[in-house]
């Protein structure tokens, strides 16, 4: 992986909620056309590091690169041609209808003088083709169930044409079969596009499903990174999660699976 | 629900072209109204005549001088503050904004009796024309909302942070004025409850003429601003992960609106509740769509204000009751109707 140049590259990036250090000198090569998964404990810094990377943080220190180009150099729009972001927990006016709310994703497309071209029309169908909320398009947000809310929150991101998508915790309040129809939609776009992809996820099986590249976060800095295959090992799992599990092969996939037993500080003791 | 949100958006569009235009013919005949009524009845083709050029000497001295100026000050004060509400109820995502919780109308109030009680002698008559006290007013709005800005600091950006602050700066002017009240004379306590409670009867055509010359600019860029009211929609991550400079945006929008109350206010003074209402009925009866929403506020506004207006005239002669007297007690009851539907539809 290391002779891909890197599409995103943040260096030494620290930052301050008050007086408590959430992100602490991180460095992160983020490979071009691949799906890099942030995993970590709860208040570790993974959705913070995802919204940094999107310049999202007012008082950050350190630096991040986009293709060597330094993104506190670009304007707000030119940053989202770049990079579109999914939050963790988007609202939008339960009015709105779904077509409205994709249309949106091609706001920084838009010239003050040009105001809509044939273009964003294409793009916005395209994306809630691809994303299947095509027959939901008049319907209103207030009416949507999880996954199809979703789904048309994913599509708004995808009208956007941006290169690199983050994704925050895209698939938390979704049950299993709507978890898998979001993740593979996103795995779609990462293999048919070739987009960059950048996700928080917190279930460590889904993570090493569907994972290029995994990076543990752990006390705002990068404890890890590698394939999951690299990742998955029960002392690290121990450090970095403070879980005692089994690492096995899923039979399905070829991915590494954990099995927690139980929580670490034993584990840990014992083996001390 | 989805039976009900399928419709055509070419259909619904003509439903809401037709509903702005009912507004406007509603709006016309208001105008009309706030013409004919008065101490005297004035037919309406005498008013149409007048308007038109023509109509006998005292006709045109009704309609021109007496009854014109209130209609028109009202009309564009009514429309000023309610496109200033629907700014702020828009930018805030809270339908329970409006230019009063930013402290822009108290801030003015407190221009206007600090004003009073600097400038009047112990004969209790005023030392400079009264033609200043609309700009005592504007300083005092647009202090206020300075105040609000300048206190709530780096957390300006947050929405929330500056409707708590601008609570907090209004009380402090509505205490300080009523206090200068209490302790001011007699005349000048009169004079200053006209104002506070919102009085178009007295006003000029001059007067007219420098607010719609200060309204002119602010419409402007508030017209410029509201283009990117869409995106602020969103969330805040949303919102600025799409491309808006929304802590910069938000600003501003605050900003634009308090100055639009501010000129208003100044001039037919503190009109309660006309921010609230007339944006939210017209979200009520157009929906979502910016500029019909826009419209709708500003002519539900104008006409508000005017038919307060028209109401104590017709209903009061010959005593003249602040028009403001009838919008807050037609607003009040209807913000108290919003807060319990809220309240059901949270819990």
């Amino acid at each position: 992986m290391a002779d891909v140049p890197s599409r995103i590259e943040v260096r030494d990036l620290t930052l301050m909620y008050g007086h408590e250090t959430v992100l602490d000198a991180l460095s992160l090569p983020i490979p071009r056309g691949k799906v890099t998964v942030l995993a970590g404990p709860n208040g570790c810094g993974k959705s913070t590091l995802l919204r940094a990377i999107r310049r999202l943080h007012t008082g950050q220190k350190g630096q991040i690169f986009l293709d060597a180009v330094d993104i506190a150099s670009l304007g707000a729009k030119e940053l989202a041609r770049q990079i579109g972001l999914l939050a963790q927990n988007p609202s939008a006016p339960p009015d709105m209808t779904v077509e409205e709310l994709v249309r949106l994703g091609r706001y920084p497309h838009q010239a003050m003088l040009q105001p809509w071209s044939e273009k964003d029309g294409v793009a916005v169908n395209r994306a809630m083709a691809g994303t299947g909320v095509t027959g939901l398009k008049t319907r209103r947000i207030g009416s949507l169930s999880g996954g199809q809310l979703q789904r048309a929150w994913i599509a708004m991101v995808l009208a956007q044409e941006t290169d690199v998508i983050c994704l925050d915790e895209p698939v938390n309040h979704l049950d299993m079969a709507h978890q898998l129809d979001c993740l593979d939609l996103v795995s779609q776009l990462n293999r048919e596009d070739g987009r960059t992809i950048v996700l928080v996820l917190h279930d460590l099986n889904l993570a090493a499903r569907y994972a290029d590249q995994l990076v543990f976060v752990h006390e705002g800095r990068v404890r890890a990174l590698g394939q999951p295959e690299e990742l998955m090992k029960p002392e690290l799992l121990a450090e970095v999660f403070e879980v005692d599990a089994a690492i096995m092969t899923d039979p399905v996939h070829g991915r590494p699976i954990c099995i927690p037993r139980g929580r670490a500080r034993a584990a840990v003791q014992e083996r001390a | 629900m989805s039976t009900l949100a399928i419709a055509a958006p070419a259909g619904r569009r003509l439903g809401i072209s037709a509903i702005v235009l009912i507004i406007l013919a509603l709006f016309v005949l208001l105008v009309l109204a706030g013409i004919a009524f008065g101490s005297t009845w004035l037919p309406l083709e005498k008013v149409a005549r007048v308007i038109l050029g023509g109509g006998e000497k005292t006709e045109k001295l009704v309609v021109w001088q007496l009854r014109m100026p209130r209609v028109a000050a009202a009309g564009i004060a009514g429309a000023a503050i309610a496109f200033s509400g629907y700014l702020l109820q828009r930018i805030t995502r809270n339908e329970l904004a409006s230019p009063g919780v930013l402290g822009v109308v108290d801030g003015a109030a407190l221009g206007v009796v600090l004003f009073l009680a600097i400038f009047s002698n112990e004969s209790n008559a005023l030392t400079v024309p009264v033609a200043w006290q609309p700009l005592a007013a504007a300083i005092g709005a647009l202090t206020a909302i300075s105040l609000v800005f300048i206190l709530s600091g780096r957390q300006s950006s947050s929405a929330i942070r500056l409707l708590l602050f601008g609570i907090a700066i209004a009380a402090v002017a509505k205490a300080l004025t009523t206090v200068f009240m209490l302790v001011g004379p007699i005349y000048q306590a009169a004079q200053a409850a006209r104002w506070l409670a919102g009085a178009v009867n007295a006003i000029s055509w001059s007067e007219i003429q420098i607010m719609a010359l200060c309204l002119v600019p602010t419409v402007i860029v508030a017209a410029w601003l509201a283009k990117d009211l869409p995106p602020a929609d969103l969330d805040d991550v949303s919102s600025r992960s799409i491309g808006l400079n929304l802590p910069v945006y938000r600003i501003a929008v605050f900003f634009v609106a308090a100055v639009l109350t501010s000129i208003a206010v100044a001039f037919v003074g503190g009109v309660g509740f006309l921010g609230l209402i007339a944006p939210h009925l017209a979200r009520l009866l157009v929906g979502r769509a910016r500029f019909a929403g826009i419209v709708a506020s500003c002519l539900l506004g104008a006409m508000m204000l005017i038919g307060a207006d028209l109401l104590v005239r017709v209903a009061f002669t010959p005593l003249e009751v602040p028009a403001g007297t009838v919008t807050a007690i037609v607003g009040a009851p209807y913000f108290l109707f919003l807060l319990m539907r809220k309240d059901k539809t949270n819990g």
